[in-house]
């Protein structure tokens, strides 16, 4: 629950500081811009990509520096308090903070690798702008405490993305992603809009404490001068508007996190797009959904209170539904792809589903609450990396002209020795072996199912983990048992991929030992939910 | 005073109608119309129910909505652009170049 805490207790900073990760994303998309209006002509990539990186890792060094400082935690704990900006409409807590990391991290691979990736191309400072910018509405969108901040920064993600897959705009295939990228966002956002406005309409208030409070008590609220109190008359909640509002704010999420039923988009916007953007879009664009679906989950609808009262939804029953849903869809439609980045685009789909045990595997609220969202926060983690990771890899392979299917891809591990490795690291740890975190955090999600008996969940997530074990295995196999059938096709190493992708590898080796603190972070950071 | 279900009535009338038409249109052009109809029929609750509960948030609400639906035809018609470049033609169905 949100406290109006005195903002950072540093004493000499304003309280809108503590968004300084947020703000060093948005001014460096001005600068890139700026870079662009005084030499519009600039092919000076080093220049823009550099802009790039240092603002990302300006943004990641700040949340960092923030999560380890305490920001979000009540000064009553040894923290500094969690400031509350903007009349309650955002709130930069230790959830926030956990999944600006994630951005920020995400970000700062994606546009070193993008360094080598669109060199030859034109537009450049528009592109690493447009990424920067849609980094800023993930970022704000973590920072979030209201359904209108909520929207607004969900157009901010969504409107840069829709550019970013067209990018390649003479490329049939980058044009068909964008369009269904783009087709598909409409109406997910309408829907998503259009349930904003039922809650409202049942609940008089879009601020997600005030909502809850709406909810609790069962009368209508209104927000006077930042507090909540009842509206005049006391007029009751309508529990069916409320519900259908609930189904159809679960819809906005789902888009943006590529789960059924709105996944249709994410195998082609993912296979059409430039790779280095399908990186993005499938590591930070869906941690960023994640982070509404769980701030809004947990704290504007309280599960106890909504089916107490004669049940206007029960939203844990829809996610469990929706995750098994998405977990098999994605695995078997993955098993059964021809090209790499295809299948990886599919995986993805799958992954979400895993995330959502996080809100499926919900039983009550305090611990048990804390702990399955906080293994789908650690998942995500993961999975920023090994994803980026993987996709950055095929960003490498397009570069090289290598082929997309899985045979094209065969001796590749004699040529390019070093990006072949990471990739089988990243690989084996979206599988779930141990070479990686995503060992971990999968079986720390298996420990949230078993923690409240969900043995449909358990099963699913077993089952397609073992079935991704042998779709991933065929990208292994191919790069180091088969036998090379052509002439040489690495004829460079391109520096900026290179380094993204062995230090997108050596995170996710990293995370091995340093699950235990992810883990407990992301733990702190849901229990002050 | 019009009673308040009225307007959820008509603004569930205007989403549904805009629903129709995404499925059933083929121009990419006639789709974006039918995506500003959904995205008013929530302006329609929204006002409406900013009058019924006294307070201006819904209004305000309205008021983003508007920009950022402003904002999504202007993305969706460069991509319009770009599919008409590309495929000659401004129906949706006939790019079908990845298929699963």
């Amino acid at each position: 629950m949100v406290t109006q805490v005195a903002p950072l207790q540093m004493a000499a900073l304003p309280g809108w500081t503590a968004l300084a990760p947020v703000l060093a994303l948005a001014v460096t998309a001005l600068v890139l811009l700026l870079v662009d209006s005084i030499d519009p002509d600039t092919t000076d990539t080093s220049l823009l990509a550099g802009i790039s990186v240092v603002g990302s890792l300006v943004s990641l060094a700040l949340a960092v520096w923030f999560v380890v400082g305490g920001t979000g935690i009540p000064t009553g704990q040894g923290g500094q308090g969690t400031p509350v900006l903007f009349n309650g409409q955002l709130v930069v807590d230790q959830l926030a903070l956990f999944f600006m990391v994630i951005v920020g991290s995400v970000t700062a691979l994606v546009t070193l690798a993008s360094y080598d990736y669109v060199r030859e191309h034109s537009y450049q400072a528009e592109y690493y702008s447009l990424v920067l910018l849609a980094a800023t509405g993930m970022s704000l969108l973590s920072a979030t405490n209201s359904l209108a901040s909520a929207f607004v920064a969900l157009e901010l993600v969504s409107l840069p993305s829709y550019a970013l897959v067209a990018f390649l705009k003479k490329n049939k295939g980058s044009v068909e992603a964008a369009l269904k990228y783009f087709l598909i966002g409409a109406v997910s956002s309408a829907v998503f809009a259009y349930g904003i406005s039922l809650v409202y309409a049942a609940t008089g208030v879009l601020r997600f404490d005030a909502v809850a409070t709406a909810i609790e008590s069962g009368v209508l609220q209104t927000v006077v001068d930042g507090s909540v109190q009842a509206q005049a008359g006391e007029p009751a909640v309508t529990m069916s508007i409320l519900g259908v509002g609930i189904l159809m704010v679960i819809g906005g999420v789902a888009f943006k996190t590529a789960a059924v039923p709105f996944h249709f988009w994410a195998p082609e916007a993912y296979e059409g797009a430039p790779a280095p953007i399908s990186g993005f879009l499938s590591s930070a664009s869906k941690a960023a959904g994640f982070v509404l679906a769980f701030r809004v989950f947990a704290t504007a609808f309280p599960i106890q209170a909504l089916i107490a009262d004669g049940g206007a939804l029960n939203w844990v029953v829809a996610f469990q539904i929706l995750a098994i849903a998405t977990m098999f869809i994605g695995n078997f439609a993955a098993a059964t792809q021809e090209t790499v980045k295809r299948m990886l685009a599919y995986s993805s789909v799958g992954h979400a589903g895993y995330v959502l045990i996080g809100l499926a595997a919900l039983s009550s609220s305090g611990e048990g609450l804390a702990f399955s969202l906080s293994a789908g926060m650690a998942h995500l983690l993961v999975y920023g990396f090994m994803n980026t990771g993987a996709f950055l890899f095929i960003a490498l392979a397009e570069y090289w002209g290598v082929g997309r299917r899985f045979e094209d891809y065969n001796g590749l591990g004699r040529e390019a020795p070093l990006a072949c490795a990471a990739m089988t690291i990243f690989l084996f740890s979206l599988a779930g072996l141990p070479i990686g975190g995503g060992f971990f955090s999968k079986f720390y999600l298996f420990s949230a199912t078993m923690n409240v008996g969900a043995w449909s969940l358990a099963a699913a997530l077993v089952i397609n983990s073992a079935l991704s074990l042998f779709y991933y295995s065929r990208v292994v196999k191919a790069m180091w048992i088969e036998e090379p059938d052509g002439e040489d096709r690495v004829e460079s190493y391109p520096t900026g991929l290179y380094t993204a992708v062995v230090a997108a590898a050596v995170a996710t080796v990293l995370l091995v030992p340093g699950f235990d603190y992810v883990s407990s972070v992301a733990f702190r950071a849901a229990t002050l939910l | 005073m019009i009673p308040v279900e009225s307007y959820l009535l008509l603004s569930a009338a205007v989403f549904c109608i805009g629903l129709f038409g995404i499925l059933t249109r083929k121009n990419a052009l006639i789709f974006l119309m039918s995506v500003e109809l959904m995205l008013n029929a929530a302006n329609i609750n929204f006002v409406a129910f900013s009058l019924q509960h006294g307070n201006l948030t819904g209004q305000v609400f309205t008021l983003f909505t508007m920009a950022l639906a402003a904002a999504e035809v202007a993305v969706g018609i460069g991509i319009v652009l770009v599919l008409y470049r590309n495929f000659s033609d401004v129906d949706v169905t006939i790019p079908t170049t990845m298929r699963w």
